[in-house]
């Protein structure tokens, strides 16, 4: 095991312990991975800034896109900002495409600020996904000061894959949607499941409010129109969410849908990360689910992805660690340094967000917000 | 209002004054030239205090603005070379104000720039001069970051005063705001100081890194003809001048106090002591930026200073930075990055000044970039920013932007 080495990818040093054996954590008899996929990862490359012309900052979501449609290439890395230039949390409207073949990022949507059907105003959240049909859909937990004491409703926004406005999704059981999306798609039908941050939510100072769900909304995507809402299903409820006057919100952030229709989800107050079973079909909420694994090397867990091995990989908001774990034990199999930035303490603290697989399986991608760009690990 | 300052009364004394200064008597060991084909203090070799003044313009008639290009010219002519200014005035009662009696000039340069609002002033063409503008002296664009504040932003008329005593400088600029006053109003100032070791070098700035390393060389006229002074390519009345991009720069110093030396250096791209590029001993070792490690990782990040500033990675551009720190006492202030620091922090920071011939190629180039990616930007936050055209220097018996004036 290497540790701390000089780094020379970023500005600081990559504990270059790809991989850090949590004590007493080995890898069980009969788990179906095989070998640490973190271990095989060595370089963190920068791919390019995530702050448009418009000065929009505080990258969070990311989201590879499955198809090519309009302005994007299959592969592109959609990317969406969380800030205006402002710095203000919650009034971010720009999304950005990089593409892996040129190795440069454009602007790829501009959301207007104000839109009829997003109550409170826009500002994109770590819920974004591009179907494979071409639309794109994000969502919006806005502000108007950068606190939550001015948190609107927000919405679900659907764009066109040339980036242009075509609906928003909004209700009753969507309050500020927020983490990472999981998709399900069967041609003309798709379920997304967006966790909902701001029920009960007021300003900085308050205690948790478990008020926050995981809903399911199945569509209906007509041939060559916006997909239309066909049936909401909250099938997470009770998770603990809080106003912070540093990161905006904490609350369930990352959703990850594995091949047996088990939703797992990141509780980032409660530092675990638990299981919903039969994501995709149940009718009713299985409250906060089964938890599969909690504190170890997880600090206030964020997005999640599957790694090619079946492992959950889980970004952390209090380091800048990704660490990796058996979903079927919840044997955290270790973790690595993805952003040593010590200009933060511990390293990386507050700087990651979003991550999502590359398509080709050797590497993720991921954001610093400490840097607004966006990464490659491979 | 009118504006009349004693220009006219001055002239003459100031004039017999000018004169004297050609015997070799009157010419102090530490006093720089004033005329000459460039204006001084810019290839000049840095002195360890500015004061940077900002001035805008209260009148609308042409010749009072050429009467203060003419009374500054003199009269700076004579502060560099130690003389009080005691002919210019509005009043003889009231002369120079006295506090660099008995000082030597401490090489002190006074070096003038024309602003975006010279020529144009909330659309108005005050002067005739808007016909004029240089393509090049284009409105700085917002960078990422940007936090900049209007009474420290902008302006129509620049005086860099540099000097090895603040008191020099700062009296230099007092003098010349008395001379015009009724005609000008100071925008904003900021002083600052730079301490060279006493055996020279570049100079270190108050993250305790060595800032300059990668500048042209002052004394080559081949080099400042290729990336300070204005060539051909310019209007006439700029050729010989260059263009200065100034920015003051606050850095959170007690964040930057708490950082591993080894971080920092990851951050800047250099080693601390030595100024020699990560992974070199020598100051002035040439950047390898392709090196990478084993893994594959560049041995100089990605997102470094020194490789977002290198001229390799900004078609060759380089640019000439004469830069000051500055403290000045502290406030509250809350932190634009992860953890959001927010406490009573020190008022202190960079006052960015380079000089190029074109900004568009030069500052604007490097730092777009550079205001995205540097790591640096986690403990920086650009609050004031100038852009001016210094136009060449003036020969004797003319003045600073005299050719400006007479074209137009």
């Amino acid at each position: 095991m290497r540790r701390c080495l000089k780094s020379s990818a970023l500005k600081s040093f990559w504990c270059a312990l790809p991989i850090a054996l949590a004590v007493g954590a080995s890898p069980p008899a009969g788990a179906e991975t095989t070998g640490s996929y973190l271990a095989g990862l060595h370089r963190h490359e920068l791919l390019g800034s995530m702050i448009p012309a418009n000065g929009d900052q505080n990258p969070y979501a990311i989201f590879v896109a499955p198809v090519s449609s309009g302005a994007i290439k299959a592969g592109d890395v959609l990317v969406d900002n969380f800030n205006a230039r402002s710095n203000d949390q919650g009034t971010g409207t720009t999304i950005m495409d990089y593409n892996p073949a040129t190795k440069q990022a454009s602007l790829f949507a501009s959301i207007p600020a104000k839109l009829d059907g997003c109550p409170g105003g826009v500002g994109l959240s770590t819920a974004m996904a591009m179907l494979k049909s071409g639309w794109i859909i994000v969502g919006s937990a806005p502000s108007t000061d950068g606190t939550t004491k001015t948190l609107g409703q927000g919405c679900l926004i659907v764009l066109d894959s040339n980036g242009k406005v075509a609906g928003t999704i909004t209700g009753p059981e969507i309050r500020d949607p927020w983490g990472n999306m999981a998709v399900i798609e069967n041609g003309d039908a798709a379920s997304l499941f967006v966790s909902n941050v701001g029920f009960g939510i007021g300003a900085p100072g308050q205690a948790p409010v478990r008020q926050a769900t995981v809903l399911r909304l199945d569509l209906k995507i007509p041939d060559g129109k916006p997909p239309v809402v066909t049936r909401r299903t909250v099938i997470g409820s009770g998770f603990a969410a809080q106003p912070d006057a540093s990161v905006f919100l904490i609350g369930p952030t990352g959703l990850a849908l594995s091949g047996d229709g088990t939703l797992y989800v990141s509780d980032a107050i409660g530092n675990r990360v638990v299981a919903i079973g039969e994501a995709a079909t149940r009718t009713d909420s299985a409250g906060t689910g089964r938890e599969v694994s909690a504190g170890g090397m997880l600090k206030r867990p964020l997005a999640m992805a599957f790694a090619p091995n079946g492992d959950l990989l889980v970004i952390n908001a209090l380091n800048g660690q990704v660490v990796e774990m058996d979903p079927k034990s919840g044997t955290q199999r270790g973790a690595q340094w993805i952003d040593s930035d010590a200009a933060q303490n511990p390293p990386g603290s507050g700087d990651l967000f979003g991550i999502a697989m590359a398509p080709d399986g050797k590497g993720f991608y991921y954001v610093e917000d400490d840097a607004n760009t966006l990464m490659l690990a491979e | 209002m009118t504006s009349r300052r004693g220009f006219l009364g001055g002239a003459g004394a100031a004039a017999g004054a000018l004169a004297a200064l050609g015997a070799p008597s009157m010419a102090h060991a530490n006093a720089m030239p004033f005329f000459g084909p460039h204006q001084s203090g810019i290839a000049t070799p840095q002195q360890s205090h500015v004061f940077f003044a900002v001035f805008d313009l209260t009148t609308d008639r042409r010749d009072d603005l050429i009467g203060v290009m003419r009374d500054w010219t003199l009269a700076s002519a004579l502060l560099q070379a130690g003389l009080p200014v005691d002919h210019f005035g509005h009043d003889p009662a009231e002369p120079d104000s006295g506090e660099a009696i008995g000082l030597n000039p401490a090489r002190l340069t006074l070096t003038f720039g024309f602003g975006p609002e010279l020529f144009t002033y909330q659309g108005k063409d005050r002067y005739g001069l808007a016909a004029r503008r240089p393509a090049a002296l284009v409105d700085l664009p917002v960078f990422p970051g940007d936090q900049l504040q209007a009474d420290k932003t902008g302006g129509a008329l620049m005086v860099q005063a540099c000097a090895d005593d603040p008191q020099v400088a700062f009296h230099a600029v007092r003098q010349l705001a008395r001379i015009a006053d009724g005609a000008v109003t100071l925008n904003w100032t900021q002083a600052g100081y730079s301490s060279a070791a006493p055996n020279g070098g570049t100079p270190r700035n108050l993250m305790g890194f060595k800032d300059g390393t990668m500048n042209p060389n002052t004394a080559d006229p081949k080099a400042m003809a290729a990336s300070v002074w204005v060539g051909p390519e310019g209007p006439a009345w700029m050729q010989g001048g260059s263009y200065m991009v100034a920015r003051r720069i606050r850095i959170a110093l007690q964040h930057w106090d708490q950082m591993k030396v080894a971080f920092q250096e990851q951050v800047v791209g250099r080693h601390k002591r030595s100024g020699a590029p990560l992974g070199k001993t020598s100051e002035f070792a040439p950047l390898e930026l392709d090196a990478t490690d084993a893994d594959g990782n560049p041995v100089i990040p990605a997102n470094a200073h020194v490789r977002l500033g290198a001229p390799a990675v900004n078609d060759g551009v380089e640019i000439l930075r004469r830069s000051f720190s500055y403290s000045e006492g502290v406030s509250f202030t809350a932190e634009r990055w992860p953890p959001w620091r927010q406490a009573m922090e020190y008022n202190a920071g960079l006052l960015f000044i380079c000089y190029q011939k074109d900004p568009r190629g030069g500052f604007i180039r490097i730092f777009g970039p550079m205001s995205r990616l540097d790591a640096l930007n986690q403990f920086t936050t650009h609050e004031g920013s100038g852009i001016f055209a210094c136009p060449p220097g003036a020969a004797k018996g003319g003045y600073i932007g005299q050719a400006l004036f007479d074209a137009a």
